[in-house]
């Protein structure tokens, strides 16, 4: 293992050592905060799979986040009575219909004449405002004003769980979402991927059926976002179209940006980073915060690519593509 | 009939505007290969061009004529602080611009307010057009902004400066190792494209609310224009503004607006699907 490798490595477990431990030295208003980042978290770990392992630039992501956070508080308001009004068939929903969605839209976009650059970003641009507008116009789903008094996540005795409980319920799934992202990434499938990523057209000509592994990515990180939408929704308690749309979509890709679009931990601690940065800085900076996180956006697109903690944070390849090998 | 004239007046009307728009990124993109995610926001800032000067010197046309040269020194600028610096990397300009557009519309906030300005119609007459009192003003956008396309084509295919331009976009490299300077080419076409799309915002400024989201609000038709016409081709974009703008207007007529938005959209989002290289592209 090489020197950064091993940084890498012992920088990421110390990450999620550090979350793990933050209990024992933040107050309950602080963890509630850190709950609502790690959502956001898990959120962008389903851009960084997509976007970092596959090279797919997806400007709607949060289209399944806001199916997601709809579907939690659909079912955990009573409004599908033939699915009851438990959290975990709320959770289960929020996983499946935008894991449902993105296989559907992935299918749509990669199959025949496969969609990409420009054209995908546009595209999944242009499907993230249909969905905005729908939502306000689907009086269902509460229309403009969206759903109010979404239940919090609770015990299964009924009594809601206490903010470190949460906390921990929330870090626990990210911890294995991130396991997970990490394992596809690793896996003989996310080289392939990440071949797709480098050079589409020859790794299709290598034999890859390219298709079918972007709609199996896009599928599986759409059901991550929607997971984040449903547990958003339990620490928010309401919902409303803004949630389904573009402005969302676009923070979140300033977020993997910023963290480091092609390593997971990378992504995942750029929602972190910049939303306690917002939090920390927007009382103070106010109206002038937007302007410096587009500027910061555009300086670390231009400047740094691999983000501000790409570098730190990459791991060693996989043990199977040769020992210590070179990226 | 005479509802049809309306609706094909208000048709003709918006395509022209959404033409103007759509030229700049067209023409962008088919010679730098950058989606200039921010285009939206220079539509936005020749409007508030004119909303600042018409405010100070009370003279729209003042305002008018401003936006353009405004925009073409925003255009130089943003080409030499973000752009040249990304050149080769396709996907870092969508994000670069787009962080761009985020700071530009934030910035309007902060100097404007959220709220909607409006500014005075300049021409408040309406002309008698086959039996339809239609306001005037209209029909001088649809003028003005067939002029400048016509005026962006002839520069395009009539004169020595665009057969360069087309030569650049056809092969950069031949084209540069035959003595053209490629990249004051790209200035200028990033400025030329940058003015145009003030141009734009600021000629529709008297007829739309002018409030810091109005950029996205044609950005996004102008985008979906370039790709239903076909990337790479002015036809392609005069087609793609004809179609976009044309399903808007027809829609909006029967149904409220937002349905029409969203019809509009899909219908889009299909072309793009099954015609990946546009309408002009099609059978190739």
């Amino acid at each position: 293992m090489t020197r950064s490798a091993r940084l890498g490595l012992s920088l990421t477990v110390l990450a999620w050592a550090g979350l793990g431990l933050a209990p024992l030295v933040l107050d309950d208003w602080n963890i509630g905060l850190l709950t609502q980042y790690v959502t956001y978290g898990i959120f962008a770990l389903s851009l960084g799979l997509i976007w970092g392992q596959a090279g797919i630039l997806c400007f709607g992501q949060a289209i399944f986040f806001g199916i997601g956070a709809y579907s939690m508080a659909l079912v955990t308001l009573g409004k599908l009575p033939w699915l009851g009004d438990s959290q975990w068939t709320g959770l289960a929903l929020a996983v499946l219909l935008p894991m449902m969605v993105a296989a559907l839209l992935g299918w749509i976009m990669f199959q025949g004449r496969a969609l990409s650059g420009a054209h995908l970003a546009i595209v999944t641009l242009c499907a993230a405002v249909v969905c905005e507008i729908a939502a306000r116009r689907w009086e269902f789903i509460g229309g403009f004003n969206g759903l109010f008094n979404v239940p919090p996540l609770s015990a299964p005795n009924g009594d809601p769980l206490s903010t470190n409980a949460t906390y921990f319920f929330v870090g626990i799934a990210a911890l294995l979402t991130y396991l997970l992202s990490l394992w596809i990434g690793r896996s003989p499938l996310g080289t392939v991927l990440a071949g797709i990523r480098n050079d589409e057209r020859r790794t299709l000509h290598f034999g890859y059926d390219v298709r079918l592994h972007k709609i199996f990515v896009f599928t599986v990180s759409g059901a991550m976002a929607g997971f984040a939408g449903g547990l958003f929704t339990t620490q928010f308690g309401f919902v409303s179209p803004p949630l389904v749309g573009f402005a969302l979509s676009t923070e979140v890709l300033i977020w993997v940006a910023v963290g480091g679009r092609s390593v997971l931990m990378g992504a995942f601690l750029g929602a972190l980073a910049v939303r306690a940065t917002e939090n920390a800085m927007s009382a103070s900076l106010d109206q002038y915060w937007l302007i410096a996180l587009g500027a910061l956006f555009i300086l670390v697109v231009v400047v740094l690519p691999q983000g501000l903690f790409g570098k730190l944070l990459a791991l060693a390849p996989p043990r199977r593509l040769g020992r210590g090998g070179t990226r | 009939m005479q509802a049809t004239i309306a609706l094909l007046l208000d048709t003709a009307n918006f395509t022209l505007a959404l033409l103007l728009v759509t030229l700049g990124l067209v023409v962008i993109f088919g010679l730098m290969n950058v989606i200039n995610m921010a285009h939206g926001e220079f539509f936005l800032i020749g409007a508030y061009v004119v909303v600042a000067v018409s405010g100070a010197t009370g003279s729209f046309w003042l305002g008018l004529l401003l936006a353009p040269v405004v925009l073409a020194l925003v255009g130089l600028l943003v080409e030499w602080l973000i752009i040249r610096h990304i050149y080769h990397r396709f996907i870092d300009t969508i994000l670069a611009t787009w962080g761009l557009s985020l700071v530009i519309k934030q910035g309007v906030v902060v100097l404007f307010g959220p709220g909607a300005q409006s500014v005075p119609n300049p021409l408040p007459t309406a002309v008698d057009v086959f039996g339809v009192q239609y306001p005037a003003y209209r029909l001088f956008i649809m003028a003005l902004a067939a002029a400048l396309a016509l005026a962006t084509y002839y520069l395009f295919f009539r004169t020595k400066l665009g057969l360069q331009i087309r030569g650049v976009i056809a092969n950069r490299a031949m084209a540069a190792s035959l003595g053209i300077n490629t990249r004051r080419m790209d200035r200028a076409t990033f400025a030329v494209g940058s003015a145009l799309a003030g141009f734009a915002g600021a000629v529709m400024a008297p007829i739309m609310s002018v409030d810091p989201q109005m950029g996205v609000g044609f950005l996004i038709p102008s985008f979906l224009s370039v790709l239903v016409g076909g990337v790479n081709s002015l036809v392609g974009a005069l087609i793609g503004s004809g179609v976009i703008g044309g399903a808007t207007t027809i829609f909006s007529a029967g149904i409220s607006q937002a349905d029409a938005q969203i019809l509009v959209f899909l219908l889009a989002m299909i072309i793009i699907r099954f015609l990946p290289n546009g309408i002009i592209g099609g059978r190739k």
